[in-house]
């Protein structure tokens, strides 16, 4: 089966946690994630900024590498994240801005890259709100 | 044959960005010439109250978003009935969108082949 | 067809329960997830909407482990490898984010 996840809430909300358990099971069971789309607040589970305690659990970096090791494709909505602040290089860039919090291996993207996973998977599984 | 998507937009206008980037997701799919609905539901059918004033809040008028709808090829527009009347809503700015009883909407879930309900 | 619809709110003082059972299928599935298995608090309104609706009522077992919540013989507490299965046993997963 072909899993499509989409990621609605910041990284410290119960939902945004799921979303890695549910991936992790999902790939652990032998299917495939076509893409993980981070869109609204999910936005902020890409940041390089956010600094967690060392007792407590580091999302950001779990989903990193997680992506990393299964070699995902990890797309991060870019008109979601400019409105959250949440810039890459190049976008920090276009709008000269001095905060750089989005790197590899998330990829900056429109709403398009959102419905082609959609298009290409069995299931669309959406995490979020709470 | 493409899939088909169904939204459901259940924030109320004003409450932050929740409804604006539901209809994202509705805008950016019919630029695609994807099969998009879009329901309405709960305080989500707020959006579609007539008379609304978005500079009040220095907010952008979702409304003429919404009116363009047609336009990118999204004419599967619907409002939970039960919704509207619990709301006091008469009027509704939309003359797309279609009335739905509980019944109908359970149907027209189980239509589509995805749904992203937020 | 059928739908697995997923909650993860809790059903005081929210309305997603609600709008979804009158929503639900008869082929449909719940999992209460997060703060939505609170609905499971016994002498509750949710609880008795739940228990008389006769639904397919799934319940994610480290949130009703968190909180300490029974769960009924009505409801299945699932991993989150059942919840993968679950999500591929019915047609779609309506998340009500």
């Amino acid at each position: 089966m072909k899993f499509a996840i989409a990621l609605f809430s910041a990284a410290h909300a119960p939902s945004s946690r799921r979303a890695l358990l549910f991936a992790r099971a999902a790939l652990a069971d032998g299917h495939e994630i076509v893409r993980l789309f981070f869109y609204q607040d999910g936005v902020y589970n890409a940041s390089d900024a956010l600094v967690t305690p060392q007792d407590e659990l580091d999302l950001p970096k779990q989903w990193r590498t997680f992506i990393d090791e299964q070699k995902l494709d990890g797309v991060v909505c870019i008109a979601a994240a400019l409105r959250r602040g949440a810039l890459n290089t190049e976008e920090a860039k276009r709008y000269q801005r001095d905060a750089v919090s989005i790197s590899a291996p998330w990829e900056l993207s429109g709403l398009g890259q959102l419905h082609d996973a959609v298009q290409d998977a069995d299931r669309l599984i959406c995490f979020g709100g709470a | 044959m493409a899939k088909s998507l169904l939204i459901v937009s259940r924030q109320s206008p004003w409450s932050g960005p929740g409804a604006r980037e539901a209809l994202d997701i509705v805008l950016a799919g019919g630029a695609f010439d994807l099969p998009i609905g879009l329901l309405f539901l709960d305080d989500g059918v707020l959006q579609l109250a007539a008379g609304q004033n978005a500079k009040a809040l220095q907010q952008k008028d979702l409304s003429a978003n919404l009116q363009a709808l047609p336009m990118f090829g999204v004419e599967e527009l619907f409002y939970c009935a039960e919704s509207a009347n619990a709301r006091g809503l008469g009027q509704l700015s939309l003359d797309e969108a279609q009335p739905l009883s509980a019944e109908h909407i359970t149907a027209l879930i189980d239509r589509y082949d995805q749904v992203i309900t937020l | 067809m059928s739908t697995l619809h997923v909650l993860s709110h809790s059903p005081f003082g929210d309305d997603r329960l609600n709008s979804c059972l009158r929503l639900l299928g008869s082929a449909d599935a719940l999992l209460l997830s997060g703060d939505a298995v609170y609905a499971l608090q016994p002498d509750s309104a949710p609880f008795f909407a739940l228990h008389d609706k006769k639904i397919r009522l799934f319940v994610l077992l480290e949130d009703i482990q968190a909180r300490a919540i029974e769960v009924p013989e009505w409801a299945e507490a699932i991993d989150y490898p059942a919840f993968v299965e679950l999500s591929i046993h019915h047609d779609k997963v309506n998340s009500w984010l």
